[in-house]
């Protein structure tokens, strides 16, 4: 294969060996991959990396040369410009190719293929374990170990995540690179990577050796103490002085400096694995002793920290690893540390007195590429509902809102918004979530949850309720219909059904109680039929007895057996329709086919989050804040302190004695309203924020809901440089007789 | 192998109800039940039990959508999308993402059932194809 074969380096053609990494090639050919620095040949530090088709970063003396392979080096001064591809739509996929993912298990992994890693691998199979053995030479890099253990190892053909019982590393050691005056020229290899490449055929040249010099590589051996490197781009010589500081300074011209300064743990991997069953053997869990304190170099070449720059940090007050770490730079570069963290702990030794222990390591410990991260890794699903191509039919847009897609708006809000206060609507509300809970303590693990009254429910009848957590801030909030009397059904915000079922389960569980629970969010489906007209859509289509507001009944509706809930989001006459996902569709054409002479549309979430904030109704989580309490919310009326006790109630009671300093008001001004989060403004001061707004068609002005948060509250305030006024809402129908019509 | 079979719909009854009831009712021989915890159940194909647990909660259940693969379509379309190790016994349940979509699997000794609620249907047969 001499010479038949090449490479393209920056645009040139090189030949390569059989056998050669990128980098030999490239230092065969007599350039360096990086533009100087010491060269390791083993994949510990970023001074060889280099743009190999395409991709930034990459080592290239762990990339096997191949035909037609296009390297360019990375500039002299600066990064690498980054390859960005033309992507606009950030919902479709990455343009990225995607990199495959093998899954494995094993007992025992053993990572490191030498004398180490082989013993530890014969001896765990002796005992009956099935062994697998990860070498980066044989192109299987572990660059990861997660909790499980899982590693994560790149190969060839893609990423391989290997679960394991127990992870042994063997990784061995690294070589020491100088610090020094000149220690980024080229000509510098460490002595392993002198004999790799005596061995290739690379012509070293005038060759000396600093420290132990490798066998069988013609070198001369200079004694003393390494200085400094001297040379224009290029090494001409080295100056070294005696170990005791006497007899001056000496300089040896030379070509090629050879550095065997010692070693270091190779132990990244198993510093990222504390706590897990993860073994350390052969010199990567040895305690190497650090190099003498650099005084003057770089001591990071990953990120072009100095000793300079240590001593500046320093001089600031940055003095644990961590921080020196953080204020300087060093060690958050491609090699991660394993260039630099003996010299900084040698710096941070020598002036604390102390040896720190190495910083931290996180995954990765190699250099990849996002595409190779993000392997295996998935977007969130988000649900569909079963009327969700139903929408599409009807030229909904479709958003994505709480996990699930939903309908925005149908084509013209501001129609589906005079459907419902005109004549009927519908809304497909399939996404609220649903729980059914029974038992003999199900009253009383209701009056422990909610702040709201639970045993004077009657059965047919519901109750709005919110939910506290145990410092009384609202998590979220539903309607509670009791079914029977150890049985109820609660529904929840549909971004918060996830975690209200969680909350449910948790606390029947830890108190102990008598109480089943069923989640049937994703098994039925929820339309709300809302409008003026509502009532008479639902006899045409079978209901015979409607239930009076916030009573709820079993009934067929077009022949579907529906759970009918009575209530108002809207404002408007409404009725929540709960049925099987299976007949969803179903359920939907009829209410529309029987509804067009009365003037039916559906109405998406633009349309209800305007209908809801005329009435005044809050939304978790869009108008809430973590620590909204119902007092903030103007929503004391939910509360009933004179329970015995629930969740958040001795929260409640403490801050109640506190200064109310911070509230959800209503405010109206006249015209169009102001963006959601403009800034409220009083005295020339601002003094709270928008929640939501909204330009009312029936009432002809905006409305909104903002918080204040300074005391006296104003009873006039500015928002977009325009005066508002502070009021009670709601806004429209303040009686509530049009949702009880 | 083109791809996953369809997901099909798989009603049945969905119970909630104290562990010892559940293994106390005499279910159809010929039915999949499938506990997902203790005192949780879904029996495929099942339209009403018996169950001495005054206060289960029996619901017709159309949540649920499935398909039965081969060992070959499961081994070729699943298991590399599986992120968490398979049950050794059979027949098994076991419960996780799939492709980064919630799922469970019903695991026999030549066939293998790939479950998923139905509002989800279409994110994991787009993710498995």
């Amino acid at each position: 294969m001499t010479g038949a074969v090449r490479i393209v380096v920056d645009g040139h053609p090189i030949p390569y060996e059989a056998g050669d990494s990128v980098a030999v090639a490239v230092l065969r050919s007599g350039e360096h991959p990086h533009h100087g620095g010491t060269v390791c040949l083993a994949g510990d530090c970023g001074n060889c990396v280099a743009e190999v088709d395409g991709v930034t970063y990459v080592r290239t003396c762990q990339t096997p040369a191949r035909p037609g392979l296009v390297v360019r080096r990375h500039p002299v001064v600066g990064a690498p410009q980054l390859q960005v591809p033309p992507q606009v739509d950030l919902t479709h996929p990455p343009l990225a190719p995607r990199i495959p993912v093998h899954r494995a298990e094993a007992d025992v992994v053993v990572i490191g293929a030498g004398d180490s890693g082989t013993a530890a691998a014969t001896k765990a199979r002796r005992q009956g374990r099935r062994v697998t053995v990860l070498d980066a030479g044989d192109g299987m890099e572990v660059v990861a170990i997660y909790a499980g253990p899982t590693v994560i190892v790149r190969t060839p053909d893609g990423m391989l995540h290997i679960h394991a019982r127990d992870v042994v590393v063997a990784t061995g050691a690294a070589e020491l690179q100088p610090v020094c005056p000149g220690n980024s020229l080229v000509g510098l290899v460490t002595a392993r990577a002198a004999q790799q490449l005596h061995t290739a055929g690379v012509d070293l040249g005038v060759a000396v050796a600093i420290g132990s010099a490798p066998s069988g590589v013609p070198c001369t051996p200079v004694p003393g103490r390494l200085l400094r490197i001297e040379g224009d781009g290029t090494v001409s010589g080295v100056v070294t002085a005696d170990d005791d500081g006497k007899g001056g300074e000496r300089t040896t011209p030379c070509t090629t400096v050879i550095l065997g300064l010692g070693r270091a743990a190779r132990d990244g991997l198993s510093r990222m694995a504390k706590d897990l069953p993860v073994t350390v053997v052969g010199p990567a869990a040895e305690a190497f002793p650090l190099p003498a304190c650099p005084t003057a170099g770089t001591v990071c070449p990953c990120s072009s920290v100095s000793v300079d720059d240590l001593e500046s940090v320093w001089s600031r007050g940055f003095r644990e690893l961590e921080l020196v770490k953080r204020a300087s730079l060093a060690g958050t570069g491609t090699c991660q540390g394993s260039v630099c963290l003996p010299y900084v702990r040698a710096f941070i030794a020598q002036r604390a007195g102390g040896i720190p222990d190495p910083f931290t390591a996180r995954p990765a410990s190699r250099q990849i590429t996002l595409a190779e991260a993000a392997a295996g890794v998935h977007v969130d699903a988000f649900r569909r509902t079963p009327l969700h191509d139903e929408h599409i039919a009807m030229g909904a847009r479709m958003d994505r809102f709480g996990g699930w897609w939903r309908p925005w708006h149908y084509g013209d809000h501001v129609a589906e918004y005079w459907a419902v206060r005109e004549a009927v609507s519908l809304g497909d509300v399939s996404t609220l979530g649903k729980l059914v809970v029974s038992g003999a303590d199900a009253v009383e693990l209701l009056e422990r949850l909610y702040p709201a009254r639970v045993a004077d429910i009657r059965v047919g009848r519901s109750r709005y309720a919110l939910l506290l957590n145990e410092r009384g801030h609202l998590i979220d909030d539903g309607m509670i219909c009791r079914e029977a009397e150890s049985r109820f059904v609660l529904t929840f915000t549909s971004a918060g059904a996830e975690n209200a079922e969680m909350w449910v389960r948790d606390w029947v569980e830890t108190w102990g109680l008598r109480v089943h629970v069923m989640d049937r969010t994703m098994s039925l489906a929820a339309i709300n039929v809302t409008g003026p007209l509502a009532g008479q859509l639902l006899e045409r289509v079978g209901l015979a007895t409607q239930p009076r507001f916030l009573q709820h009944v079993h009934g067929e509706v077009a022949g579907v057996p529906c759970h009918v809930m009575r209530l108002s989001f809207t404002g408007e006459v409404s009725f929540e329709l709960h049925h099987s996902v299976d007949r969803s569709v179903e359920l939907w054409r009829a209410l529309m086919s029987h509804g067009r002479d009365l003037g039916i549309a559906p109405h998406g979430l633009q349309a209800l989050q305007g209908l809801r904030l005329e009435k005044g109704n809050v939304i978790v989580g869009m108008d809430s804040e973590l620590d909204s309490t119902p007092r903030r919310l103007g929503m004391d009326w939910a509360v009933k302190m004179e329970k015995a006790d629930f969740l958040g109630r001795s929260a409640l009671a403490r801050t109640a004695e506190l200064a109310d300093d911070r509230r959800l008001v209503g405010l109206t001004m006249p015209g169009n309203a102001p963006t959601e989060g403009s800034p409220i403004w009083s005295e020339g001061e601002v003094v709270g924020h928008v929640a939501s707004s909204f330009t009312s068609p029936v009432l002809g002005h905006a409305v909104m809901l903002g918080w204040l948060k300074r005391a006296p509250f104003p009873d006039r305030v500015e928002v977009d440089g325009r005066s508002a006024s502070v009021v009670r809402p709601p806004f429209y129908d303040p009686d509530g007789i049009r949702a009880r019509a | 192998m083109a791809s996953v079979p369809a997901l099909e719909a798989l009603p049945g009854l969905r119970v909630v109800a104290s562990p010892e009831a559940l293994d106390a009712v005499a279910w159809d021989e010929r039915a999949v039940v499938l506990r997902f915890a203790p005192d949780d159940a879904f029996a495929i194909g099942v339209t009403g039990i018996d169950i001495t647990d005054e206060h289960a909660i029996v619901a017709e259940e159309t949540g649920f959508v499935g398909a039965w693969l081969t060992v070959d379509e499961f081994t070729e379309h699943v298991i590399p999308h599986v992120e968490w190790p398979l049950p050794d016994a059979r027949p098994a349940l076991g419960q996780g993402f799939i492709a980064g979509v919630p799922a469970k699997l019903w695991l026999t000794g030549d066939r293998a059932l790939l479950i998923c609620a139905a509002s989800y249907a279409h994110e994991l047969a787009e993710r498995l194809r």
